[in-house]
């Protein structure tokens, strides 16, 4: 009863935390200066018609709310207006019916744009995460095996380098390394492959993630790698560890039977929310390597000023971190039952 | 397992580092750090869509390197004794890249087409002095024209013609503008095979074009998002010509045997500028938002022309364009061709003059801060200097400007500023000092020109606030003059009043810094005065290295 009742606890804080995401999104964008119709185009050819149509087609002539006279004092927003003929109304609408509008940009629905863009991001961090997560948990049992030896030192250097590296930085570095080594150093695919078998283009679309799924792995394996050795040294300092080692079991069996299941509690929440994060912190590595994710897609609607693809791209990524939050919560009540006694 | 995985992997490396052959003539790949914001004529704005668009589309005139313009898709054309109709032949034969025949009435739809739809950002402002389009037959288009005016063919040359037979169910409303347009079916040279927005375009030749076949076999188009990243790409090989580059790594491109680097006027003409706000209270635009807040020093032209004469262009051009880039005069830059006046003699670079001009005009330092002040003593020579948050160039700009202005007691507060906030501030509101911004254009001067019209003033288009009832004149004059020399002439009179008036300081004119590999193509058009690689004349012409 306790648990179920943890559950729906936490099941409804994710959504309130959404709705208010939603919320917030839509005025978050609407408080920047400028003028979206223009998208800082500073052209003579754009004649005032034209801006004022653009206006028209995307509702931008229409109030951004209404201003609900009895609610604010200030009155912000218009009041002669029907509250459902403003931005807002239109905006939340669109949203139940699953439409993020169109991107002023680029003239498509936003959804179809981030529906391309999300998976091209999942293939990229979900490979990167992956190899972060086992390279960072090996070291990391290897050092805190190993530990106050030059193995641990090396591995702590390492990984408290890695970890610090600036991600940006080390995506040009391993650009230039990997430009003088034949590797592609933009997009996902070489143009033109579209007609190639399934085979042959797996094969080239690996090449093009090598560089970016590096940098990822370096930046993040050094995180992973430190918590897991200070999380299995305090594992380790336990006393059924010491009945473990007396009872005469090697230390590969101690490590594997005993003491990683307790050691890889506080990882699982630090992936967890690293993977929600995530989703929105591969924009340097994207960026550096022209992927064609959902970070390049955020970091390209910021220098154009598209609101759409801004706020379908906030809202896919709150509810990534809002999702995997939930999914350690959860996991965590799993793996430790004293959680929801609390 | 993972064995056969490694083997899988291992073999599909070695099938797709093989499997990239193109098709007869080779596959020409450049880098660019853009890409267009849709394959849609109607609702594209940048520069880079416009470069696709004169890949695969046609129109009535072509624009060459050398700035003049010769007839595309007509035959001949014949102008009616006042100016109004144009009565173009079309070439028979030509083919959509569906294989359908383009006709006249296609020609007469897209027409329509653009003047139909004020939300075409761009297209729409071409079609302003067209009264009527008609097709009499398949092969005759007759333009007929609301007003006699000399640049038709910078208004047509644009005007990309669609097929009617795929436009014809988005021609209304919203749907103008949300169709995508990914196939592009167009009669130009190059045709689309596959388009990724944001990665790359892949076109391949139309071999059956009526004009000129390209000699490649394909052509893709790739993004890449930083300039940088560019020039990595072209080094190892994997782009074969790229269309910008930073001028910091001319050099060593250049020491590259397999490189070649291309400078010289941009194609597309484009100019920065410093921009004083010069508004008369009298014509501030109060009802569409004028507040008119400009330091009344730089409404004296005596203070702006110190200013020009304590700028060391030269030094400038030196600094932020690393020597790629030419001192500038006027808004209408040297890409323009024959309607550049290149015989207006820049103001010398003289601190010591500009001292003296400052000093006779009563802009003493009266509080002995170091910074001149007004003659009646009210506030000091201190300008707000501001510029778009999003240019690389301009924040060195502001730096090496401000110096040299205080050597003549001028001071500058220095601010960069979000783009959108600083159409914002700058126009028709005029508040702010100075602004370094710029500008994209045309091919015809026209455009430039009417930025310094009192009739743009309200528009936000003139940004200086400068008003000259003689310029407003020869504008009128020459946006309707038929003869080419005596327009000529008139705009060049144009230049030298806006230089005199010091309306601008323009700092150079920058140059374009493109590179191409000549162990991949060679034929590349680069003897002209403009410098545009991936322009159509370019790439129908360049070859395989073999």
């Amino acid at each position: 009863m306790k648990r179920w009742r943890y559950l729906l606890g936490k099941i409804g804080w994710a959504f309130f935390t959404i709705l208010f995401v939603l919320i917030l999104n839509f005025f978050l964008f609407r408080v920047l200066p400028g003028d979206p119709a223009r998208a800082g185009v500073h052209d003579p050819r754009l004649k005032k018609e034209a801006i004022e149509a653009i206006r028209v087609r995307f509702g931008l002539d229409k109030p951004v709310i209404n201003c609900f006279e009895s609610l604010n004092p200030i009155k912000i927003g218009s009041c002669d207006v029907n509250p459902l003929d403003t931005q807002f109304f239109i905006y939340v609408k669109n949203l139940l019916q699953g439409e993020m509008g169109i991107s002023y940009h680029s003239n498509r629905p936003v959804v179809d744009i981030l529906a391309e863009r999300l998976w091209n991001t999942i293939l990229l961090i979900g490979a990167g995460q992956i190899l972060a997560i086992l390279i960072g948990v090996v070291f990391g049992m290897f050092a805190a095996w190993k530990a106050r030896t030059s193995i641990d030192y090396g591995a702590l250097i390492i990984s408290l380098v890695a970890w610090s590296l600036p991600t940006f930085w080390l995506g040009i570095i391993l650009l230039f390394w990997g430009s003088n080594n034949g590797l592609p150093i933009g997009g996902m695919q070489t143009p033109g492959m579209s007609s190639q078998p399934f085979l042959v283009r797996a094969g080239d679309i690996a090449r093009h993630m090598f560089l970016p799924t590096l940098t990822y792995t370096i930046v993040y394996m050094g995180e992973y790698m430190l918590i897991m050795r200070s999380s299995l040294l305090d594992v380790l300092s336990e006393d059924y560890i010491l009945t473990a080692k007396a009872k005469g079991l090697s230390m590969f069996q101690v490590l594997k039977d005993h003491a990683l299941k307790n050691a890889m509690l506080p990882l699982v929440t630090v992936i967890a929310i690293n993977l929600g994060f995530t989703m929105a912190g591969a924009v340097q590595i994207e960026t550096v390597f022209s992927w064609p994710g959902l970070g390049l897609a955020i970091y390209e609607a910021v220098n154009r000023r598209d609101f759409p693809v801004l706020q379908g791209a906030f809202l896919l990524i709150a509810i990534a971190v809002i999702l995997s939050n939930l999914i350690a919560d959860l996991m965590y009540s799993y793996l430790d039952p004293r959680v929801h006694t609390d | 397992m993972r064995k056969i995985l490694a083997l899988v992997l291992t073999l599909a490396f070695a099938l797709s580092a093989c499997g990239q052959a193109g098709g007869g003539g080779g596959t020409l790949r450049i880098g660019w750090a853009g890409s267009p914001d849709t394959l849609n004529p109607g609702a594209a704005v940048l520069a880079e869509a416009y470069t696709i668009f004169e890949l695969v589309y046609d129109s009535m005139y072509e624009l060459n390197l050398d700035g003049s313009f010769s007839l595309a898709v007509a035959e001949s054309v014949d102008r009616s004794a006042d100016g109004l109709v144009y009565t173009y032949k079309i070439h028979k034969g030509i083919k959509f890249h569906d294989g359908k025949p383009m006709t006249a009435k296609d020609i007469k739809f897209t027409f329509d087409f653009y003047q139909a739809h004020e939300d075409f950002p761009y297209l729409n402002s071409y079609t302003a002095y067209i009264e009527s389009t008609e097709a009499p037959d398949d092969y005759t288009v007759v333009v007929t024209l609301s007003e006699a005016i000399p640049n038709i063919e910078s208004q047509l040359v644009y005007m990309y013609i669609l097929p009617e037979h795929i436009w014809a169910e988005h021609a209304e409303g919203a749907a103008a503008t949300e169709f995508e347009n990914f196939e592009m079916i167009g009669t130009g040279p190059f045709q689309v095979v596959e388009y990724k927005q944001n990665e790359f375009i892949h076109l391949k030749a139309n071999k059956d074009h009526f004009l000129q076949p390209p000699k490649v076999g394909e052509v893709i188009f790739q993004t890449f998002e930083s300039q940088d990243v560019l020039v990595q790409a072209i080094k190892s090989g994997q782009v074969d010509m790229i269309t910008e580059m930073p001028a910091t790594a001319v050099e060593t491109l250049k020491s590259d045997p397999n490189i070649k680097v291309v400078t010289g006027a941009p194609f597309a003409p484009g100019v920065s500028d410093i921009i004083f706000n010069q508004i008369d209270p009298e014509n501030c635009p109060t009802e569409d938002g004028g507040l008119c807040t400009g330091h009344p020093a730089l409404r004296d032209r005596n203070v702006r022309l110190a200013l020009a004469q304590a700028t060391d262009k030269q030094k400038l051009i030196d600094v932020v364009l690393l020597g790629y880039g030419a001192p500038g005069l006027t808004l209408i830059p040297d890409g323009l061709g024959m309607w550049f006046n290149n015989k207006i003699e820049d103001y010398a670079f003289d601190v010591a003059e500009a001292n003296r001009i400052l000093d006779e005009g009563g802009y003493m330092d009266a509080d002995g801060d170091g910074i001149r002040d007004m003659p009646d003593g009210s506030q000091s020579l201190t300008f707000r200097m501001h510029w778009p948050s999003d240019s690389i160039d301009a924040p060195r700009m502001a730096e090496m400007l401000s110096e040299m202005w205080l050597k003549v007691g001028v001071k500058s507060e220095l601010q960069a500023i979000d783009p959108d906030a600083l159409t914002a501030e700058c126009c028709p509101a005029f508040d702010f000092d100075v602004i370094l911004w710029g500008w994209g254009s045309d091919p015809d001067p026209s455009l430039l020109l009417g930025v310094h019209t009192t009739a743009e003033i309200p528009t936000g288009y003139n940004e200086t606030g400068y008003s000259n009832p003689e310029f407003d004149d020869l504008y009128d004059q020459q946006a309707t003059e038929l003869d080419l020399q005596k327009r000529i002439a008139l705009v060049h009179q144009m230049q030298q009043i806006a230089f005199d008036d010091v309306v601008y300081i323009i700092p150079y004119y920058e140059q374009a810094i493109q590179a191409y590999r000549v162990d991949r193509f060679s034929g590349w058009l680069i003897d002209f005065p403009k410098v545009e690689l991936s322009d159509t004349s370019s790439l129908v012409v360049v070859e395989a290295v073999e």
